[in-house]
């Protein structure tokens, strides 16, 4: 039951900022400023994350550290749901 | 309302819960009965209801290994096949109730809901350190008038400890360090974790753990969907070293924080306690005082979401919410327990 499954997704709230900073399960990275954006891209695999692949960044890095090419894919929604 | 998730196994009791004694309890919105075989002493559980007059098992009476039904008599042997019934010889083919596949594991009494089939022991989620010596637990078991999901979410949202449960566990750091999210897709396994590096000391830990400065204080939370919680917490003053490559952290407090969520019907789930400690283990004085602080703990979470299903249900159909960092757990359980359910 423990044992780790293939598709794992990782969110990482970014220490020092409010972005959060996702990892799929393919390697595509993401950034988003609210969860249900984040996990709206992270679900759409592989829709979107091909562009994303290979791009600079941990989960470990600060908000600064992070390659600004990566912040496009930042959401404008306000994390409001139904 | 959360939906319930069927062929999935469930914490229907504590172990010591189950003996000579029958126990009722409504698990998914079936009612079952338990007991514990005089033979084996296999728990038994059975469908709640007499198949005559729907009348409930559970305050009837045990005959040996049989229950004799307190409305009429219909008796029911461990399989839940019928026995007896009064005054003739042909017992109707359709005289049985439903029986659930039990495993105990971990001083817990696990029931599978659903088809009997599939039912696979191997996939309980694991507790091991409940039934560990080596570790004291202290537990407690309290139904809860809400939906299920919004125990959940309250469990996979440490943040609410630093207003509701301040000056018991919550601390202003828990609310403001940041937390990483881990989704197992297909193992259904939701992980959070918050590690608070120069936090102050709870009540709840200074008491127990007799530090009196300011701690480093990890949080990592494992979240089996549907049913088993289990927070992983690891307390060391500021500044001691962290677990070694080996594992090694012999001088650091541990806790391991249980919770079995049960639905139990519309609006009503059990929640299951435990907290277990590796240090002070025979003290009964920290026994006895972390028994009694988080129960408190836990009336603190029961008040809140009694209120909360009170407030949701008057709302119209369709009302919003508004998530944030803090939920990023959360959502991440909501979804796989709606795929769950299917």
């Amino acid at each position: 039951m423990s044992g780790q499954s293939a598709e794992v997704y990782r969110i990482d709230w970014v220490p020092g900022s409010d972005l959060l900073h996702g990892v799929c399960h393919c390697g595509a990275e993401h950034l988003a400023s609210d969860p249900i954006a984040m996990w709206e891209w992270m679900l759409a695999h592989p829709l979107g994350h091909e562009g994303s692949q290979g791009i600079q960044g941990s989960s470990q890095q600060s908000s600064t550290e992070i390659s600004p090419q990566i912040t496009a894919g930042e959401s404008s929604s306000d994390g409001r749901h139904a | 309302m959360a939906a319930f998730a069927k062929n999935q196994w469930y914490v229907a009791a504590y172990s010591d819960e189950i003996g000579r004694e029958l126990l009722g309890r409504t698990i998914l919105g079936e009612p079952i009965v338990f007991y514990r075989a005089e033979g084996d002493g296999a728990v038994v559980a059975l469908a709640d209801r007499c198949v005559h007059r729907r009348f409930p098992l559970s305050e009837s009476r045990l005959d040996g290994d049989t229950i004799v039904c307190g409305y009429h008599g219909f008796t029911y042997d461990t399989t839940g096949a019928c026995v007896y019934v009064p005054g003739q010889k042909r017992i109707p083919r359709t005289a049985r109730v439903g029986a659930y596949p039990v495993v105990e594991q971990d001083t817990l009494v696990w029931v599978w809901i659903g088809d009997a089939e599939p039912a696979d022991a191997k996939t309980i989620p694991r507790a091991p350190h409940l039934g560990d010596p080596a570790w004291t637990t202290v537990r407690g078991m309290e139904p809860i008038d809400a939906d299920y999901g919004l125990l959940v979410d309250n469990l996979l949202d440490l943040s609410h400890e630093t207003y509701l449960h301040g000056g018991y566990i919550g601390t202003p750091e828990v609310a403001e360090t940041p937390i990483s999210t881990e989704v197992d897709e297909g193992a259904a396994i939701v992980r959070v974790s918050r590690h608070m590096d120069d936090a102050a000391c709870p009540p709840f830990y200074a008491k127990s753990t007799g530090i009196e400065g300011r701690i480093s204080r990890w949080q990592d939370i494992e979240y089996f969907a549907p049913c088993l919680y289990l927070l992983h917490s690891r307390i060391v003053p500021v500044g001691a070293p962290p677990p070694g490559p080996d594992g090694e952290d012999s001088h650091a407090f541990h806790t391991e924080i249980t919770y079995a969520i049960t639905p139990s019907a519309e609006g009503k789930v059990y929640d299951f306690w435990a907290v277990s400690r590796d240090f002070a283990v025979d003290d009964e004085e920290v026994t006895e005082f972390l028994h009694a602080f988080n129960h408190k703990v836990v009336m603190q979470d029961v008040d809140a979401l009694n209120l909360l299903q009170k407030v949701l249900a008057d709302e119209p159909e369709g009302y919003q919410e508004l998530s944030i960092n803090i939920d990023t757990g959360g959502l991440a359980a909501r979804r796989i327990l709606a795929r769950l359910a299917g």
